[in-house]
């Protein structure tokens, strides 16, 4: 493999990896940014989308579990990737909406390190309440083989790079539409003056008479929204289980917003393709050492640009 | 009679109430629990279950394990419940100090030497460590430190396996006898005659001794610092870090100490867990999750007093190894619920008892005793 040849498809790899751990980071920064709110149960919305996702995919069946137990061995709707890209929003934007009334929103007035404590928890019990209910074994990936008659599964032959996994590079795309649609909801709605306004100094909002406090509903619902299709997304190229939410999604998320800059949007995706072109460079060169690297870039970062890339201030704990 | 009472009770709260007053209150109630922990734990629960029917007894070496987490937290609870640092890396140390004990049992194998050994490795671990993460705060300092014991955890699994033994785990212990002449396994006595019956002695084995012995020391050394001067800016720090800086003080340097006593006990016990388990594997020593789990002990059990986070080891220990195996006449077997239980119970004590468990229990019994002490003296 050449140079110029590795280097396009670490770059390709990269982008991939980087399109989903933006849509995760953008999802934190923008709760953390308007309601100064710290959530670890970000992965535990990952997590439910992955299996929401599965669920609405194809049939799985099942071999432990309450589920299981029930009688339900095959469960699924098996609406395909297309259903599931309806579903899955939703389902994360509701649990979201239901999460800031009943769980953020007593934390709000309370101090940072309580904020932590409490998501962490409710983290533990939705990622137990998963392994309880569906069961702990792992699930194969479900790549779906075809959308809108266009084929999306197999190898396609790229230039340069030669044969890369077609499914690849529809995620990238779905990733940059989305995370395209949630910049014009910010930049072009009155909705997104509220949330860009509230970033920069949410009391001020309120002073000026804005009803902040029904635009956070919204806001940690779009933020869940994000974190449940990265979810999603997750499961069509990776296998399912209960620890992924945290593995693969809330650790991630917060490096990407301690890189990109705390409350900044354009922070997120920027420190999103910087982690995921730097993992994708370790993997496909020096593999045992891509997540001490990934650490060990976001502990440089905080060293020498503790506010991150984009971030003006620095959240106070 | 009521005069006789009140002379009683005045010439008690003589000696009492020196004890009462003292600040080495909580280290005396400590020790004396030492004494009767293991008995109370395996064969007293053992009697209540008998009862009801529902195995709940406690096993052997349970009680060391719970003493080993014991003095991870007191010194963590330093960090968390009086300074205010909530890190989420401090696997980093307790792991580091388990290989290093066990590495060092190859040339010396007393169990006291390989406890010093992965302490003193572990605190100069945590230097450095500590030396960049204290100058970042909030969620920034949780990130850095998970940060370093992720890439430990990286390391251990994968370049460092020629030390480690990466993911096969670590198991070649040489531990020796407990000051050359102890064997750990090996009970104190057989039995204690106490005239009317015999109690068993089972559990009293020199490694609960060698623990108990650690255990104490540690929760005096932390009792006595918290009391200190020294002790009293950690706390301000945790109060309003702005006016210890007015006064002064130089906050990094205190921060940077609170970290590194922190890890220094996190050493302890570290190298204490590896003697008692003789087998670490990365993902025990060095995952988040361990980290993870000395922030619910903290917690639960109470950030921000001295034996509080001891009771929250004691709780996690006991529900994730004896509850979780307990098979209830309706529910079924526990199994795994027991995570759900934990967490569940978690939220609702940052909800609701941010003190955590014990201060409320605390307060309760002197509420209690006084409430005795007040009827003694109108009797």
């Amino acid at each position: 493999m050449s140079v110029v040849q590795q280097t396009v498809s670490i770059l390709l790899n990269g982008l991939q990896l980087g399109a989903i751990y933006a849509l995760l980071g953008i999802g934190l920064t923008i709760i953390l940014g308007t309601m100064n709110f710290l959530n670890l149960a970000h992965g535990a919305l990952y997590l439910i989308g992955s299996y929401v996702g599965l669920l609405t995919i194809k049939t799985i069946s099942l071999r432990d579990g309450i589920l299981a137990d029930l009688g339900y061995q095959d469960v699924g709707l098996g609406a395909g990737f297309l259903g599931a890209l309806l579903v899955v929003p939703v389902v994360g934007f509701v649990i979201g909406v239901v999460m800031e009334r009943t769980v953020a929103k007593p934390f709000y007035k309370r101090p940072h390190t309580d904020q932590l404590l409490v998501t962490f928890g409710l983290a533990l019990v939705v990622e137990e309440l998963v392994k309880q209910i569906i069961g702990g074994n792992t699930f194969q990936s479900a790549t779906p083989e075809s959308i809108f008659g266009i084929t999306t599964s197999g190898p396609i032959n790229l230039p340069i790079v030669g044969a890369f996994p077609r499914w690849r590079l529809v995620i990238v795309l779905i990733a940059f539409i989305v995370i395209g649609l949630t910049g014009l909801l910010i930049a072009r709605t009155d909705w997104g003056l509220i949330v860009k306004a509230g970033t920069h100094d949410s009391e001020m909002v309120t002073l000026l008479g804005v009803p902040i406090g029904r635009s956070y509903a919204l806001i940690f619902g779009v933020g869940a929204a994000l974190a449940a299709l990265a979810g999603l997304i997750g499961t069509t190229y990776l296998t399912v289980d209960p620890g992924i939410g945290t593995q693969r999604a809330l650790i991630p998320a917060f490096l990407v917003l301690v890189i990109g800059g705390a409350g900044s949007v354009r922070g997120a995706i920027v420190g999103g393709l910087v982690l995921g072109v730097v993992v994708s460079a370790f993997q496909q060169t020096y593999s045992q050492w891509a997540m001490i690297a990934m650490y060990m870039l976001v502990a440089i970062v905080l060293v020498v640009r503790p506010q991150g890339i984009f971030g003006s201030v620095e959240v106070e704990g | 009679m009521s005069e006789e009472t009140t002379q009683e009770s005045t010439s008690d709260s003589g000696l009492i109430g020196t004890l009462v007053e003292s600040e080495y209150l909580p280290v005396v109630g400590f020790a004396l629990g030492l004494l009767v922990f293991p008995w109370l734990l395996i064969d007293g629960l053992q009697l209540i279950g008998e009862f009801i029917d529902v195995s709940i007894g406690g096993y052997q070496g349970l009680p060391q394990l719970v003493l080993i987490y014991g003095v991870v937290v007191v010194g963590f609870n330093i960090l968390l419940g009086f300074t205010g640092l909530l890190s989420f890396g401090h696997a980093a140390f307790f792991g580091t100090a388990a290989y290093v004990g066990g590495l060092m049992s190859w040339t010396i194998g007393d169990p006291v030497v390989m406890t010093i050994a992965g302490a003193v490795v572990a605190t100069l671990l945590a230097w450095p460590i500590g030396f960049v993460s204290i100058r970042r705060s909030g969620v920034y300092f949780a990130v850095i430190t998970l940060t370093f014991g992720q890439m430990l955890f990286f390391w251990a699994m994968g370049p460092g396996a020629w030390l480690t033994n990466g993911d096969d785990g670590f198991s070649e212990f040489q531990t020796s006898a407990f000051l050359g002449t102890f064997e750990l396994d090996q009970p104190v006595l057989d039995t204690l005659d106490l005239v009317v019956f015999q109690l068993d002695m089972e559990a009293y084995t020199w490694e609960y001794v060698f623990v108990g012995i650690v255990a104490l020391i540690a929760v005096w050394t932390a009792n006595r610092m918290l009391h200190s001067p020294y002790g009293l800016i950690f706390k301000a720090l945790g109060e309003n870090q702005q006016r210890v800086s007015f006064v002064g003080l130089n906050v990094f340097r205190y921060k940077l100490m609170a970290f590194i006593i922190s890890a220094a006990f996190a050493g302890v016990g570290g190298a204490m867990w590896g003697i008692h388990e003789s087998y670490i594997h990365p993902g025990t020593a060095y995952y988040w999750i361990q980290s993870g789990d000395f922030v619910i002990m903290t917690v639960l059990g109470g950030a921000g007093s001295l034996i509080g986070p001891v009771f929250g080891a004691l709780i996690f220990e006991y529900v994730s190894n004896v509850i979780s195996g307990v098979s209830l006449p309706v529910i079924g077997s526990i199994g795994s619920l027991w995570r759900i239980v934990l967490g569940g119970t978690f939220v609702i004590v940052v909800w609701a008892f941010p003190r955590g468990i014990y201060p409320p229990i605390r307060d309760a019994v002197s509420w209690l005793g006084s409430l005795l002490t007040g009827q003694g003296g109108d009797d």
